[in-house]
């Protein structure tokens, strides 16, 4: 039986501006670090899980699991109370202790992992995760298997990546660093995040040493035509209209449940996905071009590369070719991050304050779908 | 087919929030009742029914200014008037008054009307809101709301193949237990000022309150009273029962409504089926965001015997006076 530990710690978050925040996250060991967003569990349909949280907190934590039956100590969880108040939605673990959660996912999918006690201050502090559970027949090895929710179901991948929404209010997180009293109602975001990081942090890759407890990058990478599951998760407690620029994905799945009943395909195309609270979308993104090929040319004039405002802040990711593969000039002075004429179409949320880190832009939650010419097969991988 | 009529009046009231003084509100009320609701009195039909709603001058504490109702996902709803006209029923249209939209929809005047008739055919099944139509923006958000649910020819003959469906035969929406949940909040320093008259600029509309069924937690799961927020929001079932939760988005916010640990199936969306005869689109989640008037009927089905909470997922809504727990949450014991 799968046995995950997790512990409840404190940390330091780094935002692109420069700021470093306090914050609680779960780790994956006891002298690891603290991190946003929790380790990614992975799970698998009908396969027993047992998730050890050890509370290296001051107050009682908890983790719920929405979406499955959890049992501790062979009873289902049930809200906790303390002098007759609602203290936690689940068991959970004093200071220092330490409470195991049983469950068996009965369903493949997308699902969030959080704390349960308090949740209205130790969620957005950090105490959240994604878990990924895998169809009973998946098989990474034979494309048929490599699905989001078994064969016959058209959730086929190529690639997949996890993208989990937060906020972040830093007064929440000062007052709780220094044991100040917090009012809700005076929350007030200023950094969006995109598992745990804001642009352009979200387009590092991931486990980059100088963020270490922001592990999780946000970068999509592919193939043109391959097959790119994102699956969305909202931690945070505000709803986020995210979108991909220039293409539709199809939702094939919402909190874990795939949009099919018997033969009827439910699945739907969007162009904007609004990430509500605590709910997820598993959708499939594929770029398949336009053909433009050098041997297959643009119908339009391009304008003068003097002309064009390349890189206004001094770089662009534009290869300075409009073909897939092919670097060409750009102006004078600006640098491309552009590594081999590789497509770069942004990912953002479309409440547009919240691409910025505290007012700045650009920042917050945005990131890019970069479609590469090649990219090797270890990239798009949730680990 | 059934008439179900009834006799409305808007009167002013004060309701009572854990750790709160008394907050002065505008409900209806069942005329000559002592108490406005929040919210309003449910209306329950079937479908095929005509309902007739006669809202009525209160002649004791009129709250002066002009109110109405509008109906919305109603169809064909038409009025008269006493003693003003039109005394023949015609579709109801909004008001103007020097070129300017003061009412979407018919009003009584309580200088000058005595009552005001709404008419309608529930033709569908589902649930539904009523609300005021007149200065909505702030009528609706003082309390003048409430709920019509229309159920299906045959809900209540064993045997018939609409019996305790919430849409009719196979629409997948069969259930044991119903419960109707209106979602919806309150900015106390809005209603100070709106009653002795103050104008208040709702564009500095910040609620302090998040109600479930006009109550904040723990109020919700406090039996049915006699009082101003007469509606419980506890619900109780048994293992396997099925679960039928209506909720409605009565609110100006947005609220994303969560399940706790159980997976609910959603059936219909604003009073609409997911389920046809040629496709079933009903489908599950762990929990859903209303928008602002939105409905949904979601069943769930508990499989293990135990407590779990319903509440608003946008955890900041789950306070009374910044203290958790409150606000917008909900229980469900299942035995």
């Amino acid at each position: 039986m799968p046995e995950i530990n997790l512990w409840a710690k404190d940390g330091y978050l780094s935002t692109p501006d420069g700021n470093s925040i306090y914050f609680w996250g779960f780790a994956k060991s006891a002298a690891g670090p603290a991190q946003l967003p929790g380790p990614n569990i992975i799970a698998r349909q009908g396969e027993t899980i047992t998730v050890n949280l050890h509370n290296m907190l001051a107050e009682p934590v908890s983790i719920a699991f929405p979406g499955q039956q959890v049992t501790v100590e062979g009873q289902p969880v049930q809200p906790q109370y303390k002098n007759n108040r609602l203290l936690s939605f689940v068991n959970y673990a004093e200071p220092g202790g330490t409470v195991a959660y049983t469950f068996t996912p009965s369903h493949p999918g997308t699902y969030l992992y959080e704390s349960g006690t308090n949740p209205y201050q130790q969620v957005p502090m950090g105490l959240y995760g994604g878990m990924v559970v895998r169809p009973a027949d998946y098989n990474p090895d034979v494309p048929e298997y490599k699905t989001a929710y078994g064969a016959g179901t058209d959730t086929g991948f190529d690639r997949e990546y996890l993208l989990i929404t937060g906020e972040i209010d830093p007064d929440l997180h000062q007052a709780v660093e220094n044991g100040k009293p917090y009012r809700v109602s005076k929350y007030v975001p200023r950094y969006w995040t995109l598992n745990g990081r804001c642009a352009p942090d979200t387009m590092l890759m991931d486990h980059v040493d100088y963020l270490p407890h922001q592990p999780y990058g946000a970068m999509i990478m592919g193939l043109p035509g391959e097959k790119i599951l994102l699956r969305y998760i909202g931690a945070g407690i505000d709803n986020h209209p995210l979108h991909p620029h220039g293409a539709h994905t199809r939702v094939v799945a919402v909190d874990g449940r795939l949009l099919r009943n018997g033969n009827a395909d439910l699945s739907y195309k969007r162009f904007t996905v609004l990430v509500g609270v605590g709910q997820t979308y598993d959708q499939i993104y594929q770029w398949d071009g336009l053909g433009y090929t050098p041997g297959n040319p643009i119908p339009t004039v391009l304008p003068n590369l003097r002309n064009m405002g390349v890189g206004d802040a001094g770089w662009t990711m534009w290869s300075g070719s409009p073909y897939l593969g092919v670097k060409g000039d750009i102006p004078v002075g600006v640098v491309s991050y552009n590594e081999m004429g590789e497509y770069y179409f942004m990912l953002h949320s479309h409440e547009e304050l919240q691409i910025t880190n505290w007012g700045e832009f650009p920042g917050g939650m945005m990131t890019m779908v970069a479609i590469y010419p090649s990219l090797a097969p270890d990239i798009g991988v949730i680990g | 087919m059934a008439i179900v009529a009834r006799i409305f009046q808007a009167a002013a009231g004060f309701l009572s929030f854990p750790g709160a003084n008394a907050i002065p509100f505008w409900g209806f009320t069942e005329a000559l009742a002592d108490k406005p609701q929040y919210p309003g009195p449910l209306i329950e039909a079937t479908a095929g029914d005509q309902i007739l709603i006669w809202l009525m001058r209160n002649y004791l504490e009129p709250i002066v200014e002009p109110i109405s109702i509008t109906f919305p996902g109603q169809e064909n709803v038409l009025v008269r008037k006493i003693p003003w006209g039109p005394f023949i029923y015609e579709p109801v249209k909004p008001q103007y008054a020097a070129g300017k939209m003061i009412s979407l929809t018919n009003y009584l005047d309580e200088n000058r009307d005595i009552l005001v008739e709404y008419s309608f055919i529930a033709s569908r099944p589902g649930i539904y809101l009523y609300e005021s139509g007149t200065n909505p923006e702030k009528q609706v958000q003082m309390g003048l709301y409430g709920i019509i649910v229309v159920r299906p020819v045959g809900y209540n003959i064993p045997g018939h193949p609409n019996y305790k469906t919430a849409y009719g035969a196979d629409t997948n929406s069969g259930y044991d237990v119903e419960k109707v949940l209106v979602l919806g909040e309150i900015d106390t320093v809005m209603h100070n000022n709106v009653v002795p008259n103050v104008y208040y600029d709702m564009l500095d509309f910040k609620p302090d309150f998040w109600v479930v069924n006009g109550r904040s937690f723990p109020d919700t799961i406090n039996e049915e009273q006699i009082s101003s927020q007469p509606y419980d929001a506890a619900i109780n079932c048994r293992v396997g029962q099925r679960v039928l939760l209506r909720i409605v988005n009565a609110g100006f916010q947005n609220h994303t409504f969560y399940l706790g640990d159980l997976v609910g199936r959603i059936v219909a969306e604003d009073g609409m089926p997911l389920k046809t005869q040629s496709l079933d689109a009903t489908y599950e989640k762990t929990g859903t965001t209303l928008g602002s008037g939105q409905r949904i009927d979601i069943i769930l089905t508990p499989a293990t015997p135990g407590e779990y909470y319903l509440y608003d997922r946008e955890y900041q809504h789950l306070v009374n006076n910044d203290q958790f727990p409150g606000g917008m949450m909900t229980k469900i014991n299942v035995r």
